[in-house]
């Protein structure tokens, strides 16, 4: 694999079976990544988008396909990484942010962030997350609890969260889909700043327009399949 | 900005706990009731043998010879007094006395009379009647608050026992009277409290019991104190040899009793395993709720990097936090509330020994905190098991079980 790419798919399908019946919710889709890339995927709903985003992240996999990341085979036909090893990957290399924050509730602010250290600190990760915290604008909200903060203040302590362990690719999966519009820019914002000064490569799911036209390039999928690349 | 500590799994743990306070409090009373109710048991299993070993070593000597009854009445008279007395001839000491594992007898005579002015409507007073050249030797651990042993071996006086002075108010030259006889005896001792059942009597001259309740010549009881090393179970067969007496050894007295207690121990012990199972199924119960309902937030921790076994670790943490709260919560339960279970069990049990029948050592506070601990890691296994079997993926598109 090329060593620009931050990560390489091929003709990658997935089918859920419910009951008897077969779906195929991704349908031979191919994508290759390059580091620092800022992607956001669009689509009506059920067109693949969160499937797809999960499986780019570890956190699936593929019924058939092949997927490598950083130059690792993740799964390649019946060849597939343990849980464990799933794991690792996914600890050393993705942040993720959801479209529900899933913060602990009787955790504080600084206390959520710096979770993901109780299980795993990435060698060269900072042991104290303030310019993660700064740079979210969060270093005045660090004892207060989750109930406390507002929507758009949640998400940026899971984003803050996301990034304690220095990944190389964010993957957010409707992060704005509970906020409103001024919530939404702002963490945009954010998005594009982690990716323009820090390099880091994003995958975005969203159904915002405005916010899908921050990424450099834009995939839009329908029952499946890539229906087109922009630029 | 302070430099802030990293947060850890035991921590976040903890903090879990906290979620639902209510449920918390509840499962850690529940395990603390069952912790309480393990460790009186078992304190109670070393406090009664230790106090009934303690009331039977204060008897002074080690084989009781009486006219023959049930053994069990023999028991109960020797440890808390008795009615319908029987006597056996005085001579009974030099046939004791002609064994040579015998190294000193003390005679004892019971009586009891209707005393009117006892109570509301009247009660039993009994008098027992000891040679003071014998028994105080025999009972070396008797101290006296006031005063000492008689002056006389025929003489009209009394040596109270610590409650039967505190009760009656009296002290030493006070003078009692022996309503149903017409005497009038003089206080001449009052014991401090012994704890054992020589706290409740009141002692007379041998030789004056006898007079004074036409027994001369008898005898209710007498007190063998066994030569060191000599085989006491050989003794006792020589004794039975003598007509129409009864040897009671405190070993016998002692399996007597302890065999009437098993039955209420073998129902406090059931108590206290369902006691046990039930706390067990609620820490079960808590604990899988709890990984329920964050059936969401585990798959997040997941995809941040926890292991199985993390997740495992966290959860089980939480078990043991909660299982060493209520063992702790339940130990103190069991120390500051032991004088009510001794209560308790007084009026449960048909007999119960002077002492304290409750023991709780340190040791014994550590062996149930372990038994508690024991009980939780088990019960956390389950719920912890389920949690790190939890996929990421599959758990975050969940809308929770």
């Amino acid at each position: 694999m090329d060593d620009r790419l931050a990560l390489k798919a091929e003709n990658l399908k997935k089918v859920f079976k419910r009951g008897s019946e077969a779906i195929l919710a991704i349908d031979g889709i191919s994508l290759e990544v390059k580091k620092g890339e800022f992607i956001s995927f669009i689509g009506p709903s059920g067109s693949g988008k969160t499937t797809l985003i999960s499986i780019l992240g570890c956190l699936d996999n593929a019924t058939s396909g092949s997927l490598a990341i950083g130059g690792k085979t993740i799964f390649s036909g019946e060849k597939c990484l343990s849980e464990a090893e799933l794991t690792k990957v996914r600890r050393e290399t993705f942040g993720y942010i959801f479209q529900k924050f899933y913060l602990i509730p009787t955790l504080t602010v600084y206390e959520n962030v710096v979770l993901p250290l109780a299980f795993f600190r990435k060698p060269g990760a900072s042991e104290e997350p303030v310019e993660i915290l700064r740079l979210l604008g969060l270093e005045r909200r660090i004892h207060h609890r989750p109930a406390e903060l507002s929507g758009g203040e949640m998400q940026r302590v899971a984003i803050a969260r996301a990034l304690v362990n220095n990944p190389e690719i964010l993957l957010a999966d409707e992060p704005t889909g509970n906020l409103d519009t001024r919530r939404s820019e702002e963490i945009g914002e954010i998005l594009r700043v982690l990716n323009a000064e820090k390099g880091m490569t994003i995958l975005l799911v969203t159904h915002n327009p405005a916010l899908a036209k921050i990424a450099h390039r834009t995939v839009a999928l329908r029952d499946g399949k890539i229906s087109s690349h922009g630029g | 900005m302070a430099k802030k500590k990293k947060i850890s799994v035991s921590e976040v743990a903890y903090k879990n706990l906290l979620r639902k306070k209510t449920r918390t409090l509840l499962t850690i009373l529940g395990i603390g009731l069952s912790a309480w109710v393990l460790t009186s048991l078992f304190g109670f299993n070393r406090g009664y043998e230790a106090a009934l070993n303690k009331d039977i070593d204060n008897m002074g000597f080690q084989v009781l010879l009486t006219a023959k009854g049930c053994p069990y009445e023999a028991a109960t008279l020797m440890l808390k007094g008795g009615t319908g007395l029987r006597y056996m001839k005085e001579s009974v000491l030099d046939d004791i006395l002609q064994h040579p594992e015998v190294e000193k007898v003390t005679p004892m005579v019971m009586a009891a009379v209707f005393d009117p002015n006892k109570g509301e409507s009247g009660g039993m007073s009994a008098y027992l009647g000891v040679d003071p050249t014998t028994y105080p030797g025999m009972k070396s651990f008797l101290k006296f608050k006031q005063g000492g042993w008689f002056t006389e071996a025929e003489a009209l006086e009394a040596v109270l026992g610590y409650e039967v002075a505190e009760l009656e108010q009296r002290e030493v030259g006070d003078k009692m009277l022996i309503s149903e006889k017409n005497v009038e005896l003089s206080v001449v001792g009052v014991l401090l409290r012994s704890g054992t059942q020589d706290d409740g009597t009141v002692f007379l001259p041998f030789r004056t019991v006898q007079r004074l309740f036409q027994k001369e010549g008898l005898v209710t009881a007498v007190g063998i104190k066994v030569k060191r090393n000599a085989n006491i179970t050989e003794l006792e067969n020589k004794l039975y040899d003598l007509p129409d007496v009864q040897v009671v050894s405190m070993a016998q007295v002692k399996e007597t009793i302890m065999s009437l207690v098993s039955t209420a121990r073998m129902m406090v012990f059931s108590i206290a395993i369902i006691a046990i199972l039930i706390a067990m199924l609620g820490v079960v119960n808590t604990i899988l709720m709890s990984v329920f309902e964050r059936f969401q937030e585990i798959g997040i921790l997941k995809s941040m990097g926890a292991m199985p076994w993390d997740v495992f670790r966290m959860i089980w943490t939480e078990t043991v936090i909660l299982c060493v709260l209520g063992g702790g919560l339940g130990i103190s339960f069991s120390l500051a509330l032991s004088r009510l279970t001794d209560f308790l069990i007084r009026r449960l049990l048909p007999y119960t020994p002077t002492g304290n029948l409750i023991h709780i050592s340190g040791q014994l506070a550590l062996l149930t905190l372990m038994v508690v601990m024991g009980i939780g890691l088990a019960s956390g296994v389950y719920p912890a098991w389920r949690a790190s079997r939890v996929r990421p993926l599959e758990s975050i598109r969940s809308e929770g079980e």
